[in-house]
């Protein structure tokens, strides 16, 4: 099931990167997507990279929608939880399909004979007009205990 | 006295307020001249203005009732490019939006054209009335520094959350609120270009101050509904609309 985290201010980058990194620490969630008004492509005073697991990421966006795929419904409080925490301002979770779960036409479309190669697990994580490098970062899970 | 807006609420006396050229608009900040021909981004601060047509002393005009009757402005006189200057106004309570500032400023402004948009709002007039009125514009009641943006293009943001610090969402981020001063300056102009030195506009309002001087009727705020007399004045326009448009044989 997904959901959505719908902050009531767009978060700046250091807020975003606090909530993510604490929702990291949770079990039961299987994919994320941040999504956004889109940040112009000249430097831009606020840092646009956010630390996550150690790794570096180049946002596109602000902040404005997180978007996740969980496990189930007991999830959503410690999600809560941790909203509770960073977001001061307010927020909504909404509980719906927010990430598409199928390869369509136009993935056929775009990929190919190719498309075989494009994991599951990257479907819907991505804006369709976009390269996938362009928007997409991986980043590898730790290896579970 | 003449009634600029019906209502009752402090939405509606706001509307008012602005609409009705005898009323003085309280000042909150000061912005140099310097600083709102910055802004504007038409010409550099201490340049002559640029024409686009000789003085009108100098031109040969056919007579004409109308041209002694109405003075012409100072601009025109000169002969001055027309030029613009284009604002934003959050859905969060900022003090103007795109139709009051239409209405208010063909009651206010002499010899200017306003554009309304849906998330934006333009006012066109020769170049020396325009910096003269932008600056009434920038210091009065009619701007907040992190509700309004002045945005000449990219004016996305009108309908979007505020960003966390409280100013409205700019691509370009023209507008910069200095976390050590509290005070909002400009950094960019108007479409964007870099400024040599940051153009300080004040602090911006807080939230209870904005309730108090917005345009805006909201749920969260005063509801329109809630505004019994707005609203008879409004339907019985749409009513006397349909029915002197009605013509049955």
């Amino acid at each position: 099931m997904d959901i959505e985290i719908f902050p009531h201010r767009l978060l700046n980058t250091d807020t975003a990167e606090r909530l993510l990194n604490d929702l990291d620490g949770l079990k039961g969630i299987k994919r994320m997507v941040i999504q956004g008004p889109r940040l112009s492509q000249e430097e831009s005073p606020e840092h646009r990279t956010m630390i996550l697991k150690g790794e570096e990421v180049t946002i596109q966006v602000k902040p404005g929608r997180i978007l996740m795929e969980i496990d189930s419904e007991e999830v959503i409080e410690e999600i809560r939880e941790k909203c509770e925490e960073n977001l001061p301002f307010g927020y909504n979770i909404h509980v719906g399909r927010f990430i598409r779960k199928q390869k369509t036409v136009s993935d056929t479309l775009k990929y190919g004979e190719k498309l075989e190669e494009v994991s599951e697990e990257m479907v819907g994580l991505t804006d369709q007009n976009a390269q996938l490098s362009e928007r997409a970062k991986v980043l590898k899970r730790k290896k579970e205990e | 006295m003449a009634k600029f807006y019906p209502g009752t609420t402090k939405v509606a006396q706001n509307r008012s307020n602005f609409m009705d050229p005898d009323y003085n608009l309280e000042k909150l900040r000061e912005v140099s001249d310097e600083g709102v021909v910055n802004i504007l981004g038409h010409r550099a601060p201490g340049e002559e203005y640029p024409s686009a047509h000789p003085p009108l002393e100098e031109m040969d005009e056919p007579d004409d009732p109308i041209r002694e009757l109405v003075e012409p402005l100072d601009g025109a006189k000169a002969g001055d490019r027309v030029r613009y200057i284009q604002f934003t106004d959050s859905m969060y309570f900022a003090p103007a939006h795109p139709f009051v500032r239409s209405r208010s400023y063909v009651c206010r402004f002499r010899g200017a054209d306003a554009g309304t948009l849906s998330g934006r709002q333009i006012l066109e007039t020769r170049e020396r009335d325009l910096e003269k009125y932008s600056k009434e514009l920038l210091e009065t009641e009619w701007f907040d520094p992190a509700r309004s943006g002045i945005r000449g293009k990219t004016v996305h943001g009108h309908s979007l959350r505020l960003d966390e610090n409280g100013m409205m969402f700019d691509m370009l981020r023209r507008l910069m609120l200095n976390k050590d001063t509290g005070v909002v300056e400009a950094v960019k102009n108007q479409i964007g270009d870099e400024l040599d030195e940051p153009v300080p506009l004040g602090e911006p309002l807080d939230e209870e101050t904005l309730k108090n001087k917005t345009t805006i009727y909201r749920k969260d705020g005063e509801a329109y509904r809630d505004d019994k007399d707005a609203v008879e004045i409004c339907q019985r326009i749409h009513v006397l609309r349909s029915q002197g448009g009605f013509y049955p044989e």
